[in-house]
């Protein structure tokens, strides 16, 4: 009689699909500098938001920039990362086209949201320090998406970076808009060399002609 | 042995080989994909990958399609009705197995 012990290992076929299309869509390196440079502009205005005249017209352009630019650019970034890999990578990338989102995955991003803001204007605010909670919060709760978004090693280390950066910086007592700014502005370095170095290597392998 | 796991001697061999079995889910979870896409994706060799896109296409469980994007040559794979019901079954046998 086999016991299971002995039967080769199974996978769910959804979920090796998974991970075999993560693992693709991060070999590039062009989600890490994407992500890199969207927080290297979101402390860029957050500093200029801090440094400029409350009012002055340049104060109001960073504020509105914040309010509609950095969405937008959110929203506009797997789009744009189709675009490049389309027109310059489709060589050593390919061609896939994806099923379009489901309902499913979209209301669960609305329920994280909506947990998120629960979050923010609920408990936050009643919380002692509520500015040292928001830094450590943001850093631990962006720090788990970056490790879970791509869950290989570099990833695990971003995240790690982006969590223990968001912890120091809500113990050193900095105010919220410079501790956003550099937060973001030190995890989008981290981001855009990392992104960056496995951009060169994946480019430096060579191109196998034919099929 | 559970009647579960004995369900398991009655999975399609074509899809259940296990480079075919990346293939095909990959392209379960995709529209399409062209054959550099499944190449990078599964880590396969090309020549290994191209006797396993045959066998599936012989199947009737793919459907290949050869056509350039500019002047870059795409051969696009893409699940067919018949892949899909396979697959579909092929899954719920594993997830009950599991």
């Amino acid at each position: 009689m086999q016991n299971s012990s002995s039967l080769p290992r199974l996978e769910d076929p959804s979920r090796l699909a998974q991970r075999l299309m993560q693992k693709a869509h991060n070999q590039d390196g062009l989600p890490e500098i994407a992500m890199g440079l969207f927080f290297l502009v979101v402390s860029g205005l957050i500093c200029a938001q801090v440094t400029l005249p409350h009012g002055s017209i340049g104060f109001r352009i960073v504020v509105l920039a914040l309010a509609i630019l950095i969405p937008a650019l959110g929203l506009s970034m797997p789009a744009a990362l189709k675009w490049v890999r389309r027109r310059y990578f489709i060589e050593r990338v390919g061609y896939v086209q994806h099923k379009p989102v489901g309902w499913k995955q979209i209301g669960f991003g609305i329920l994280v949201a909506v947990l998120v803001a629960g979050v923010l204007f609920g408990v936050v605010p009643r919380l002692s320090r509520p500015d040292g909670w928001l830094l450590a919060g943001t850093g631990v709760f962006g720090g788990a998406i970056v490790a879970l978004g791509g869950r290989l090693p570099r990833f695990l280390v971003n995240g790690a970076l982006m969590a223990a950066t968001g912890m120091i910086l809500a113990y050193s007592g900095v105010s919220l808009d410079r501790g956003f700014a550099i937060l973001y502005g030190f995890e989008g370095v981290v981001c855009l060399v990392s992104g960056g170095v496995v951009c060169l290597r994946f480019m430096r392998q060579p191109l196998e002609t034919g099929e | 042995m559970s009647a579960k796991i004995q369900r398991l001697g009655e999975v399609d061999r074509i899809i259940h080989e296990p480079a075919r079995l990346m293939v095909v889910a990959l392209l379960a979870a995709v529209k399409e994909a062209d054959f550099q896409y499944l190449h990078q994706s599964t880590g396969l060799t090309k020549g290994n990958l191209s006797v396993h896109l045959s066998k599936l296409e012989e199947a009737g469980y793919i459907a290949i399609q050869k056509t350039f994007r500019g002047k870059y040559p795409l051969t696009i794979c893409r699940l067919t009705d018949l892949g899909r019901e396979v697959f579909a079954n092929y899954r719920k046998v594993i997830r009950a197995a599991l």
